[in-house]
């Protein structure tokens, strides 16, 4: 069975917003709305960090890291017990999604998700472009909605678009059920984290911290089991975590060292229309 | 005084023109309600001050304290018919009545606060067991079904003998009034347990959900069930008091009393040892001193928390314990409203420890969904604050005057007092005019 999930390192994470960003074209979530946000661990304010500056030769106590936050796609997910109607449902392959002509928008799976992942549309939802992309279902006022791990484009054999515009390769997005998969390496190699762990939503979103993965190149916007050659780095030894900070810490592109000469850029093909 | 009927008395033979004007007034607020209820559904609920963190409001609290409410009449008029015991009979009839208007009110206001209402059927067409809403939905109806069936079964007799239409063909025989009483044991039996049910599944759409705070504890199911009781109790006697002065129905002074003292038990029970009962464990837990333990304990964190505990739960349990104060009429009039009042902000308070602080609260935070202006960045927010706005409180009032106008239908139309019961009070508190 296929059971998809998300690895972030946070290590890799640079606070770009584009997975934000993009998610919100991706989708056409409204305006006033964001499915994805990039949070700021650290100071009050977004993009500052906690402690202090060092002083008269001290070592300062600076302290900041960016906390990319959608929808968790919990394996025990409270949204889908707590819809009486059956709106939200976890798919076969594992994503939490809404069938927005069944959600009579009572809002209780707001208040049952911990993560504050999901929004509701107040009023008539305003689009940017008015129209939208048109690849994906448009949802009606009084409604609630959020983070589908793209889907529409999983369907298609297609990196959720977040994963494909990161920029620092800090989002891996795969198979959890097949341990030759990225994310279930990483989630083995790394020490992840998930959200609210204590909660027990067993969510699907793991969070590296602490050590940095190599992220994954994005070499087409193809999912990784789409790819002709599994994975064009990993062939056995080389995405060991010991070898992966050796080539990180050094390495002044972000640690794509396994990428061989004639190897695509990470941007992805454009080639699949204009609408991503 | 009692007009005609043998065996029994309806309450309002006619409205006055005092009558007329409370009708007058409580379909004006209806219509209000229903305007107001018109624009939130072309607006979206854009209309109220619900957003993203903060997403459940007024009409959820007014919910929890409306089935609440609904629980004085139909226990005070059941429990003891199960137990066959006549006491408190005078308030059987008027209390199923009261509790029938509180849910009708509970029901109804789950519908302007639904984004799209027009989906409602979906409970029936694609439910999942699994959410506490179900549970929700089915026992509020069963709960609606069962407080009709019995005002019916208590008065079809004696609506048969006045020969009203509402006797739906029953005639009134000696017979039929011993079958009945049977009926209505068997009625009390299932009346009870549904009750507890009700209140319990309604605590439970809270208490199951592990992502909002102190929601998540297994004592709310006992605490809804004690709030039913002060807060239903509380509205059975001041609806009775009420009706003794302004209507032909006639309360026994003596019931009332006991009634109140009731009434003191409970809200014992409930503010003082339920809300021990769930305070002091973390107060322990968090705190070292013990200093720090005791003011934990006993300091509450919000205004809501002192109007509920305070308002709605010291002072009418003060003057419902002094036995100089407490069999005046007019203190457990005061008293029942406070703690009617109390519960509410008990709802409310539940409602906002759930919303105020958000589990992962990092800048910007989430974004709240208000309307976008296209100017102002300030979309985030990083905790939940709410204030209704006039749209839920006009909607809000015009689905409470829906229930009041049942109950003022009532006293007209359904025999509310049997005849046999004794004499008023009538001259202390309540001066009739």
């Amino acid at each position: 069975m296929t059971n998809y999930g998300l690895v972030i390192d946070q290590e890799r994470c640079i606070g770009c917003q584009a997975c934000a960003v993009s998610c919100k074209q991706e989708n056409n979530v409204p305006m006033g709305q964001f499915w994805n946000r990039v949070l700021t661990e650290g100071g009050e304010k977004m993009d500052t960090p906690s402690g202090g500056y060092p002083e008269d030769g001290g070592s300062g106590s600076l302290d900041m890291q960016y906390q990319p936050t959608a929808c968790q796609h919990c394996e025990n997910a409270p949204c889908v017990k707590v819809c009486p109607v059956n709106a939200t449902y976890t798919r076969d392959d594992g994503i939490v999604e809404i069938d927005y002509d069944k959600c009579i928008g009572c809002r209780y799976c707001m208040a049952a998700c911990p993560y504050n992942a999901r929004v509701f549309n107040w009023d008539e939802p305003e689009h940017m472009p008015e129209a939208g992309t048109g690849d994906v279902e448009a949802r009606p006022q009084g409604v609630v909605e959020k983070c589908t791990f793209c889907s529409h484009r999983v369907e298609d054999g297609l990196d959720p678009a977040c994963v494909v515009n990161c920029p620092a390769d800090a989002r891996i997005f795969g198979d959890l059920d097949d341990e030759t998969s990225t994310v279930s390496k990483y989630i083995n190699e790394y020490e992840t984290d998930q959200l609210l762990e204590d909660r027990g939503t067993k969510p699907k979103t793991h969070y590296i911290s602490g050590e940095m993965s190599p992220g994954r190149p994005q070499t087409s916007d193809k999912l990784e089991s789409e790819l002709d050659d599994v994975s064009p780095w990993s062939d056995g030894t080389d995405d060991l975590p010991s070898e992966a900070a050796d080539t990180a810490d050094g390495g002044s592109g972000g640690g794509h060292h396994s990428i061989e000469g004639d190897e695509v850029p990470h941007v992805p093909s454009v080639k699949s229309g204009g609408d991503d | 005084m009692a007009t005609n009927g043998e065996s029994s008395r309806v309450a309002v033979p006619s409205y006055s023109g005092k009558g007329k004007l409370w009708i007058g007034l409580l379909v004006a607020l209806m219509v209000a309600g229903l305007a107001a209820w018109g624009y939130q559904l072309t607006t979206g609920l854009i209309a109220t001050g619900m957003r993203n963190v903060f997403s459940w409001g007024l009409y959820i609290m007014m919910f929890v304290l409306f089935v609440g409410l609904s629980a004085g009449g139909l226990i005070i008029s059941s429990a003891p018919k199960f137990f066959h015991s006549h006491r408190y009979e005078g308030f059987a009839r008027l209390g199923v009545l009261v509790s029938l208007a509180c849910i009708i009110v509970a029901g109804l206001l789950i519908l302007p606060d639904i984004g799209r209402p027009g989906r409602i059927y979906q409970f029936f067409t694609s439910p999942d067991f699994r959410s506490p809403m179900v549970w929700d939905f089915g026992i509020v109806l069963l709960y609606g079904v069962l407080n009709l069936w019995y005002l019916w079964l208590l008065t079809r007799r004696d609506l048969a003998a006045r020969g009203s239409r509402l006797a739906l063909g029953v005639t009134d025989t000696e017979a039929g009034r011993e079958r009945d009483r049977t009926l209505m044991f068997w009625t009390a039996a299932l009346a009870l347990p549904t009750a507890v049910a009700l209140h319990s599944v309604t605590g439970w759409i809270f208490a199951t959900q592990i992502g909002r705070g102190d929601w998540f504890s297994p004592l709310v199911a006992p605490v809804f069930i004690a709030k039913a009781l002060v807060s239903g109790l509380g509205l059975l006697l001041v609806v009775s008091v009420l009706a003794d002065r302004f209507t032909n129905f006639e309360v026994d002074r003596e019931e009332l009393t006991s009634l109140g003292k009731i009434l003191g038990i409970f809200l014992a029970f409930h503010v003082v040892y339920l809300l021990a009962a769930e305070r002091l464990p973390h107060a322990w837990a968090d705190h070292f001193e013990f200093w720090a333990i005791t003011s934990s304990f006993l300091v509450g964190e919000s205004v809501y928390f002192w109007l509920w505990t305070v308002v709605g739960g010291a002072v009418p349990l003060a003057m419902l314990a002094i036995p100089s104060l407490r069999k005046r009429v007019s203190v457990i009039f005061t008293a029942s409203v406070l703690a009617v009042v109390g519960t509410m902000f008990e709802g409310i308070r539940l409602v906002f420890t759930g919303y105020e602080v958000a589990n992962i609260d990092a800048a910007p935070g989430i974004s709240l969904g208000g309307e976008y202006t296209g100017i102002t960045t300030d979309i985030w927010a990083t905790a939940g604050v709410y204030t209704p706005t006039l749209i839920e409180i006009a909607v809000t009032l015009g689905i409470i005057a829906f229930g009041a106008l049942i109950v003022t239908l009532g006293l007209k139309y359904v025999p509310i007092q049997r005849v046999d019961a004794q004499q008023s009070y009538a001259t202390d508190g309540g001066k009739q005019d």
